[in-house]
């Protein structure tokens, strides 16, 4: 084995790559908790893909057949249910683990020059996780997947003049059918993951070429460095698994926050179940469209926050990192924060 | 020296100009693609979920029925012996729109938008009225929407 070993790398030079990118790759010896998500993230990725292409295995893009073929994986297939509840769950701690991520190279400022590009592509994985989860959310065709994505690709449809039609595009016809459920399917298990992955490719492209940032106010000539691995990967393992156990916590105990019971019915057009709501992350935004009494404002404002969050690097261009210099900024984040905690409570509750 | 690099200026903007337009080509039908072309009316029947015809004679005084045409779940109800169908799917966001016949009115199950006897909104978000069907009754005593 070890002779094998020895002969493939005098051919490839392997160890020169680990000694080169891992062991001798140099990061600052206080990084913190915070700097363990990213890592996290890169494994929940991981999972969904796995247990994703477990559930194409079984899983049947078709209104006839989708709900029966979910079941089927859930009540038949060995570990079908592990599986599926691993994914569901799995997708849901995404978001929030990106929340977490996105919350702490805010507060640090760590998206500041010459780290601009990190965010812009952590901003458009942002968007696309979000957007697999919507596709996702359709494939099961149950009764919560069916009335939520109608709800949901009725909103583009506020849209002056091109309205009508982006709902048609989005949809393949004017309602949810079969049509909507293969270009779901599609760009769900295909487009979107990935994209992703090749976003995340260039994140930690980018993120070596610059190194990692020191946490603020550190002095960075007087910080101890330790090299990435194992040192500092033994870090992140144990953030990863904290988050894990908190995944099967959920995935063994609490199944049900990520599938209630309008996701046990099958699809049914003709029958709207009392409260429909969309998935946790996306209750904020919804509650916000139904205080703006005009649609398309709502959807407008929306889209003008989006864009100042996408373009912060940008705008916020002094160098200053340390929050507590930072009054103002600092300000703007909480209450933005607790703007957006509060209503999501509000659309949860009401 | 300065030949050879025209030449490979040249070259490069040779592979750039078919690349694009190999690209150019491609953009169409992959557009067209994903476009789906809107079907030819038939006759709009008034159909159930497994798409059998529903017969007039089936909807009773007072009662209303659910169904499908080719535009989506559309409601009739008839009252005073008349039959009344309008589109079921709620002008807000799209939920199925319910006939409540103790108030003579549809109620939206969604964000509680309620609609008159004639589709009018009488309050909640539904930004119009529901959208009214005329209604012709087959030989056979199915009925066909416009
Ligand atoms: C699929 C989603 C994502 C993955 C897998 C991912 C992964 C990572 C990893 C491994 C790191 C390095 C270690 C760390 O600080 O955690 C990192 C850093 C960073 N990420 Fe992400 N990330 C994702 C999404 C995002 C998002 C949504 C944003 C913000 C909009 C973002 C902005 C950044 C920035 C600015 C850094 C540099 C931090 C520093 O150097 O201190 N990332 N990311
Ligand atoms: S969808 Fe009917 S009131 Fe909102």
């Amino acid at each position: 084995m070890n002779k094998i070993l020895k002969a493939i790398d005098e051919r490839l030079k392997l160890s020169e790559l680990y000694e080169k990118y891992l062991s001798g790759y140099m990061v600052p010896g206080n990084l913190n908790f915070w700097y363990c998500l990213g890592s996290v993230l890169i494994v929940i990725f991981s999972i969904q893909i796995i247990t994703g292409i477990l559930l194409l295995m079984y899983y049947i893009p078709s209104v006839d057949k989708a709900f029966e073929s979910v079941m089927y994986i859930t009540n038949k297939v060995p570990f079908g249910w592990l599986i599926r509840r691993v994914h569901a769950v799995g997708a849901n701690l995404f978001v929030l683990v990106l929340f977490f991520h996105m919350f702490s190279v805010l507060i640090m400022g760590s998206y500041k020059k010459p780290r601009e590009i990190h965010w812009i592509t952590g901003c458009l994985l942002f968007a696309l996780v979000l957007v697999e989860c919507l596709s996702g959310y359709l494939l099961p065709w149950s009764q919560l997947s069916y009335w939520a994505t109608t709800v949901a690709t009725n909103f583009p449809g506020a849209f002056p003049f091109i309205g009508d039609f982006l709902v048609y595009v989005i949809r393949g016809g004017e309602k949810v059918t079969q049509l909507t459920l293969g270009r779901f399917f599609s760009i769900h298990v295909s487009l979107i993951p990935f994209t992703i992955f090749i976003l995340i490719a260039i994140h930690i492209f980018v993120i070596r070429r610059t190194g990692i940032s020191f946490p603020p106010g550190t002095d960075e000539t007087k910080v101890k460095k330790i090299p990435f691995f194992p040192h500092f990967v033994l870090e992140d393992l144990k953030v990863i698994y904290i988050f894990l156990a908190i995944m099967f916590l959920i995935v063994f105990f609490y199944p049900q926050f990520v599938l209630p019971r309008d996701a046990l019915i099958p699809a049914d057009p003709l029958s709207t179940p009392e409260h429909i709501k969309p998935e946790w992350y996306f209750l904020a935004n919804y509650q916000f469209l139904k205080l703006i009494p005009n649609e398309f404002l709502g959807i407008f404002l929306q889209l003008i926050i989006a864009v100042i969050i996408f373009l912060l690097p940008f705008i916020d261009r002094t160098p200053e990192r340390r929050i507590w210099k930072r009054p103002v900024f600092f300000g703007i984040v909480i209450f933005g924060i607790i703007f957006y905690v509060l209503l999501t409570i509000w659309g949860y509750i009401s | 020296m300065d030949k050879k690099m025209t030449r490979r200026k040249f070259l490069g903007k040779l592979v750039a100009g078919i690349l694009g337009g190999t690209i150019a080509l491609f953009t169409a039908p992959i557009a067209f693609y994903l476009l789906p072309k809107k079907e030819k009316k038939k006759l709009n029947i008034f159909v159930d979920p497994k798409g059998n015809p529903i017969p007039e004679s089936s909807i009773k005084e007072g009662d209303y029925e659910l169904g499908l045409s080719d535009e989506g779940p559309v409601i009739i109800v008839r009252r005073e012996g008349v039959l009344y169908a309008f589109s079921a799917v709620c002008t807000h966001l799209g939920c199925i729109v319910k006939w409540i016949p103790s108030r003579n009115e549809f109620l939206c199950p969604c964000h509680a938008g309620r609609f008159d006897a004639n589709g009018a909104v009488i309050s909640g978000p539904p930004p119009a009225p529901l959208k009214r069907y005329k209604i012709e009754i087959t030989s056979e005593g199915f009925i066909i929407l416009s």
